[in-house]
């Protein structure tokens, strides 16, 4: 049978991610492809993208859908991956007796998707705002069960927002130090090292630069002739020229003007490595200078350029690598609505590494970003302590967004609730199946977690359903708190992404009849 | 109403909570910042041991809330910013980072005894924040989509709750964290640009601020910014430099605002206006409070500094 094969993956799998639950998880060690030291994991996606072949194929099959799922909630919402496998697996084993007993799968999962809608409902119906730092502080707290850098998130969340743009990098020493930059910047730097090579830190900074907004390659001094002398006769003293190259020949007419001292010119490469974020980046750069942009798919007249086409800025800089503006002169009206046609595609976009692209652009036009350094003993742990930086950050981050729920497994445990109204009044016995299905699985995250903790189950929920709502254990002191009031707080956009795949997905692969396995399977690293 | 000699334009006016018996007073005028011991009716200019050319333009002016103790006074001008730590005998210049920006508006911690915070508004540049009294300065403008600062608020409980309002050409925005960042209120983006704000004395509790337009509208809110009334609309037509709530505010619900250059007083919380003696006004103060028996000191667009008494 297709379903007891796939059960023995689902479970499989299940089992190693399953300690890694709740504010006290266990940590699981997986052998290294390339070496003998194993690597410590406690991030349930990470762990299932390591595991990629049961010896099994019949149990692989299962390990697999489950593993695509994991990773998808890792990608998407940066946490809440042992909760879907947990949940995964109470209904797809649930879910499974019912089938084997005779139900029908088809129905089943209609059912328990529209359980899944009442979950969701409900769990909508206890979100609390996160705002401020101390709030951020215990949803990173939540998730990190790290006090230092769940403190650090706090703050560049509280400052940065829900899209600022957040960096983690490696540090020295064993502090984890922040630092936040006003402005924006990009990846790129000067297009000349000539320009850098007489200055301090190899760092120029131009202050109330004209910016020439483009994407074009300058291959004769010529080319540039109409920029200079827009920027000559409107007086600028400063001028960045943003392009995509600049030949040694056409460099040597600026530098040329830089020795003769009547204005301080500095050319960058523009923002964006493809074409794609190239266009973006020049669209953004227009909205905060007030440029017009040059793109060269437009093939742009440069011969008619003018002086109001220069976008301004305060301060404009560059480096080797990098290269920036504060404080740029474009219309406010014009970057806000830009920033909400921004946030409106942020909202539609359904791949994540889309999604990621489009909220660095809108943090980066919030006027800054933050960059966390972090250090440790070796390279795994600095290799550990960023992935859970990075994790915690794209939760914390989720709820900005979306809210906060209760913690600890209380907000799916409050769903017994309207799970039990339904099914009182249900007559349906598919959908009486499904709703005893859920009751049952809305349980197991905060049990799981409850016992990973080292507590007995069966006695802290007896001592919750005395309580009453919204208590739970928090884990750390081991005591029954409101958890809304003791600020035990989980991101509700994690936990809400984490019911849906776990029930959509286990009833879909509730309805999985029969496999077929190719002779020679191709092998994919990737879920 | 008694005038002294007009020297030129009055951008702003700070006055000591000692005032009633130091008659501590400044003004800060086109000419530069001016001091005055006798209530107003004499005045010197302030910064004298800086040597500054004269004509150096004062755009701002703020007195510590603790300057019976602490003895300090700050203004804004370009380039930076101007303190005193002895009651506005001596001055340093302190710049802020270049390009040199222009200060508007100063907005100064009532904690800043302890906790040295202090706020500079500026006219291209953002908002600048200083953790100790002054001294060192660094612009904070994470969410400020639009740097050019109008107005700036503190709340009155700043030391728990970290609370500032920034008006700027085209939003109001609020920061819960000191200043470090910054997210638009609810104010509807047509009322903009908010040149005048006043926060209630019991804003932590109450969570009432006022905000007056260049458009006219006396905006109030009771929920720390999210949602917004317009009051009094018939009454006032012009734009709102000033907003000032008495001492006693929400006991009290005095509200004095200037209007283009008229003063207008309200005893209902802004319900209606009655107009004040006087015009060409560009700034007020009021040493004593806003009721009756009280008076104000009105900055004039002439330069002059006049006292207007409160009527029953």
């Amino acid at each position: 049978m297709v379903g007891l094969a796939f059960k023995r993956g689902i479970d499989a799998l299940v089992r190693v991610i399953r300690p890694t639950l709740g504010p006290l998880p266990r940590h699981v060690a997986l052998p290294r492809a390339t070496s003998g030291s194993p690597e410590i994991l406690d991030n349930g996606g990470v762990i299932a993208r390591r595991i990629y072949e049961l010896p099994d194929l019949d149990a692989d099959a299962g390990a697999m859908f489950l593993r695509h799922i994991l990773w998808q909630q890792h990608e998407r919402d940066g946490d809440g991956t042992a909760t879907t496998a947990v949940l995964f697996q109470a209904i797809y084993n649930g879910g499974l007796a019912y089938v084997a007993a005779g139900g029908n799968a088809m129905l089943l999962r209609r059912q328990l998707e529209d359980g899944a809608r009442l979950l969701l409902d409900e769990m909508d119906r206890q979100v609390l705002p996160v705002e401020g730092q101390e709030a951020i502080e215990r949803v990173a707290l939540a998730i990190c069960g790290d006090p230092g850098l769940a403190n650090r998130l706090g703050e560049i969340f509280d400052i940065i927002g829900e899209y600022g743009w957040f960096e983690v990098r490696t540090g020295r020493g064993r502090d984890l130090e922040r630092e936040y930059v006003e402005g924006v910047y990009w990846e790129g730097g000067a297009l000349s090292w000539q320009m850098l090579a007489d200055r301090p830190k190899a760092r120029v900074e131009l202050e109330n630069p004209a910016i020439f907004v483009s994407d074009l390659e300058f291959d004769e001094p010529e080319q540039l002739a109409p920029v200079l002398r827009a920027a000559a006769e409107a007086g600028h003293k400063a001028l960045l020229i943003v392009a995509s190259r600049i030949s040694d020949r056409a460099m040597g007419l600026l530098a040329a003007n830089r020795q003769a001292g009547t204005m301080l010119i500095l050319a960058v490469r523009r923002p964006g490595a493809s074409l794609h974020e190239a266009v973006g980046g020049l669209d953004d750069l227009a909205h905060l200078t007030g440029g017009r942009p040059l793109v060269s798919q437009a093939r742009p007249e440069i011969d008619v350029f003018a002086a109001e086409d220069f976008g301004r800025a305060r301060i404009a800089w560059a480096s080797k690598d990098h290269w920036g503006i504060v404080g740029g002169r474009g219309d406010p009206r014009g970057l806000r609505a830009h920033i909400t046609t921004l946030r409106a595609a942020y909202g539609r976009m359904t791949d994540p590494a889309d999604r990621k692209q489009i909220r660095a652009r809108i943090g980066k036009l919030m006027g800054g970003s933050a960059t966390l350094w972090l250090a440790g003993a070796t390279d795994s742990e600095v290799n550990f302590r960023k992935d859970v930086a990075e994790r915690t950050a794209e939760a914390v981050r989720g709820a900005l967004i979306e809210g906060a729920l209760p913690g600890g497994g209380v907000a799916l445990l409050a769903c017994r609730k309207p799970l039990a109204g339904r099914l009182a009044a249900a007559t349906g016995v598919d959908e009486r199946a499904s709703l005893r299905i859920l009751l049952s699985a809305v349980e197991q995250p905060l049990r799981t977690l409850v016992s990973n903790a080292g507590h007995e189950p069966a006695a802290v929920m007896a001592a919750l359903d005395d309580a009453g709502p919204g208590f739970g254990l928090d884990v750390v002191s081991g005591r029954i708190v409101d958890m809304a009031r003791a600020g035990v707080l989980d991101s509700a956009s994690v936990q809400k992404a984490a019911v849906w795949r776990a029930v959509t997905g286990a009833a879909l692969a509730l309805t999985t009849d029969v496999l077929v396995h190719h002779k020679n399977p191709a092998k994919e690293f990737n879920p | 109403m008694t005038e002294n000699a007009a020297l030129d334009f009055v951008y702003g006016m700070a006055v000591s909570q000692a005032f009633v018996e130091d008659g501590c007073c400044f003004a800060a005028r086109t000419s530069g910042l001016f001091r005055s011991e006798d209530a107003g009716i004499t005045w010197a200019l302030a910064p004298q041991n800086l040597n500054l050319d004269a004509g150096l333009a004062a755009l701002a002016v703020a007195v510590s809330p603790a300057f019976r103790t602490d003895r300090m006074v700050f203004a804004g001008v370009a380039g930076g910013v101007l303190r005193s730590l002895d009651a506005g005998h001596n001055w340093e210049a302190i710049p802020l980072p270049s390009p040199p920006p222009v200060v508007t508006c100063l907005a100064v911690s009532p904690d800043i005894e302890q906790d040295g915070y202090l706020f500079a508004g500026t006219m291209e540049d953002g908002i600048f924040r200083s953790p100790d009294r002054g001294r060192s300065w660094h612009s904070w403008n994470f969410g400020l989509l639009d740097l050019r600062c109008l107005a700036l608020a503190a709340s009155p409980a700043f030391a728990e709750d970290e609370t500032l309002f920034a008006a700027t050409e085209t939003a109001l925005y609020r920061s819960t964290n000191g200043g470090r960042a910054w997210r638009e209120t609810g104010l509807p983006l047509e009322a903009s640009p908010v040149l005048s704000l006043a926060l209630s004395p019991a804003f932590r509790a109450d969570g009432v601020l006022f905000a007056g337009t260049d458009a006219g509208q006396f905006q109030r809110s009771r929920d720390r910014g999210r949602t917004w009334e317009v009051l009094g609309s018939s009454a006032l037509d012009g734009s709102i430099n000033a907003v000032l709530l008495s001492p006693e505010y929400p006991d009290r619900h005095h509200v004095l605002v200037l209007c283009d250059d008229c003063l207008w007083l309200s005893r209902d919380d802004g319900a209606t206006w009655v107009p004040l003696e006087g015009e060409g006004i560009s700034a007020v103060a009021a040493p004593n409070g806003l009721g009756t028996g009280a008076f104000l000191l009105a900055g004039t667009v002439g330069g002059g500094v006049a006292h207007i008494p409160l009527a029953g």
